[in-house]
């Protein structure tokens, strides 16, 4: 081979390494995974040091996919028994306008009742999860407190559902329009549409961010407000953190409109008061939503005392609802109990399950997205002398009317 | 004075594919680079308060730190142990629905022969290709930006000779 040739060839590797090297990147998502993962290792108290040494706008930033990466952590962490005759999605919503009622509630009492008015409900959003085969990390596991592993399932309490039928809750996909809408409406200025997300935008005091409906796992259509350092205290004197979070929420015209419980907790910095979203269902108090750990969620807003340093709520979409046949609470409650096919039969604690409600889970699909209810089990177990929790998730929509 | 530095996440955002794609090259297979390029950047986040952008670029200081966390993974992992896992995660084999592409199938074979060099061979490869100086490339690997260059050079043509034995 002449010199020339070697150059030549040389050259043409060179331009080859600089291609490769330009296109091997990491899989779609993990940037927004270890960002994440970046900032829970992050203790708080250093994040507001570093707010006030200049770098709180960079580095509080919230990952792209934020809810989705916490989401894959927490599946694993805290694990819910799903179970796998139909699966079951994880529920979320927002701002909600009820629509036309559903033709299914003509059929109501017939056992071949045809799918309600939206068809067969799609598959779930997670695969389904045979119970007790979850393995928590268990460090995580013992913060929660929530128990991952193993487990037989006993039922020793009372539910009487009195209703045969149940709301379906059906939203259309929300566009950037749709963000970009909700972010003028908070006076926040487009900054780009990262991966990801519906939009990146920016106001005097904070940084939103919009993210659409994720598939798995499946999250609800969310905003992120990250205040910066310029974000003022909530001047009420005496006010405790519900008042403090609402009274922020009324300035930004955020306060859910929705119905809701709220949850306060208050054992570390920051303090997180919880709007946790309700549906409507007749014949039911509401229905809470709750994610695939049986968590309650809607909006969240996190207070540094007087200060807000963190929002993340539910995004409004218009809800359209048509009724579903569900499944009796002794099926559910049989289901919750039934020995898992992959329990190995060594020797796993047995949970009592003593409460039962029924609540609301989000399935996703595509353009339409769906929240469904389910029934929730809860019982508690002793694991090295610690009393810990086990939730078990039930679909509730009658397997006739779900999607093959 | 930190008004001159850059909030990190906008160094995250910027860096983490080339410094992905370094990696990569370092340790062939796909699970490890994501386990060193996260300790990559889990190690820079910690040390960002201390970073000086007068002393250095952001890319230096960063492929400074991923060529360290390199090195440490090999040095408890062991090079058989890379070696094994590198022919075990050959890239044609790999699972990638977008992989497909002729030329990126090319690109991740060819990165397993950069994998597969001799280690400052390797290095000096890979940290070049990533967008590096050679007096960047240097001053990391501690030798003068001729040196580099040479290195380099000697590199380039092992990997040509790797290529055209292995048919990549």
């Amino acid at each position: 081979m002449s010199e020339q040739d070697e150059d030549l060839e040389l050259q043409a590797l060179r331009r080859e390494l600089d291609d490769a090297f330009a296109t091997t990147r990491p899989r779609v998502g993990f940037d927004d995974e270890l960002w994440l993962r970046m900032q829970a290792k992050r203790p708080f108290s250093t994040r507001v040091r570093d707010a006030f040494g200049g770098l709180f706008q960079g580095i509080r930033e919230v990952p792209a996919v934020p809810m989705a990466a916490v989401a894959g952590v927490l599946v694993v962490v805290l694990g819910v028994g799903i179970f796998a005759y139909s699966g079951i999605g994880r529920g979320g919503g927002s701002t909600a306008t009820m629509g036309a009622n559903a033709p299914g509630n003509d059929a109501r009492g017939n056992t071949n009742l045809a799918a309600g008015a939206f068809g067969p409900v799609p598959a779930p959003g997670i695969s389904a999860t045979p119970k007790g085969v979850e393995q928590a990390p268990p460090l995580a596991s013992q913060a929660s407190g929530e128990y991952a592993g193993p487990a037989t399932f006993v039922w020793s309490g009372k539910f009487d559902l009195a209703m045969s039928t149940a709301p379906v809750y059906r939203y259309q996909e929300p566009s950037t329009n749709a963000a970009d809408q909700f972010a003028t409406a908070l006076g926040a200025a487009l900054q780009g549409r990262p991966q990801g997300l519906l939009g990146s935008y920016s106001a005097t005091t904070y940084t939103l961010k919009v993210r659409g409906t994720v598939e798995s796992p499946p999250l609800s259509p969310a905003y992120f407000i990250l205040a910066n350092v310029s974000m003022p205290e909530i001047d009420a004197a005496g006010a405790g953190p519900q008042d403090l979070a609402a009274i922020f929420l009324a300035q930004h015209s955020l306060l859910p409109q929705w119905t809701y419980t709220v949850s306060v907790d208050s054992r570390g910095n920051p303090v997180k008061v919880i709007f946790e979203r309700q549906f409507d269902v007749p014949g039911y108090a509401g229905a809470h939503l709750v994610d695939s750990n049986g968590i309650r969620y809607g909006l969240e807003v996190d207070l540094n005392e007087h200060r807000p340093v963190f929002v993340q709520g539910l995004l409004p979409v218009s809800l359209e609802s048509a009724t579903y046949r569900i499944i009796s609470a002794d099926r559910a409650i049989r289901l919750a109990t039934a020995p898992s096919t992959n329990e190995t039969g060594g020797s796993v604690p047995t949970v009592q399950l003593k409460q039962a409600e029924l609540v609301y889970v989000l399935a996703t699909a595509g353009d339409h997205s769906f929240y469904e209810p389910a029934f929730l089990f809860s019982g508690t177990l002793q694991v090295n002398s610690v009393t810990m929790t086990r939730h078990v998730l039930i679909p509730a929509v009658d397997p006739s009317q779900r999607t093959p | 004075m930190q008004a001159d530095r850059p909030p990190f996440e906008d160094l995250y955002r910027e860096y983490l594919g080339r410094i992905y794609a370094y990696i990569r090259a370092q340790v062939g297979a796909a699970a490890d680079a994501e386990d060193v390029t996260a300790q990559v950047f889990m190690n820079a986040y910690q040390a960002y308060a201390r970073f000086e952008p007068r002393n250095t670029t952001p890319a230096a200081w960063l492929f400074r730190i991923a060529r360290n966390a390199t090195l440490d993974h090999f040095r408890a992992h062991g090079r058989r142990e890379r070696l094994r896992r590198t022919i075990e995660h050959q890239p044609m084999a790999e699972e990638d629905p977008a992989g497909q592409a002729e030329d990126r199938i090319r690109y991740r074979a060819l990165l397993g022969q950069v994998a597969q060099l001799p280690e400052r061979q390797r290095d000096a490869i890979a940290l070049r290709h990533s967008g590096l100086s050679f007096d960047e490339v240097g001053t990391l690997m501690g030798c003068s930006e001729d040196a580099a260059k040479m290195l380099y050079h000697r590199a380039l043509k092992a990997l040509k000779d790797a290529v055209q034995r292995e048919g990549v």
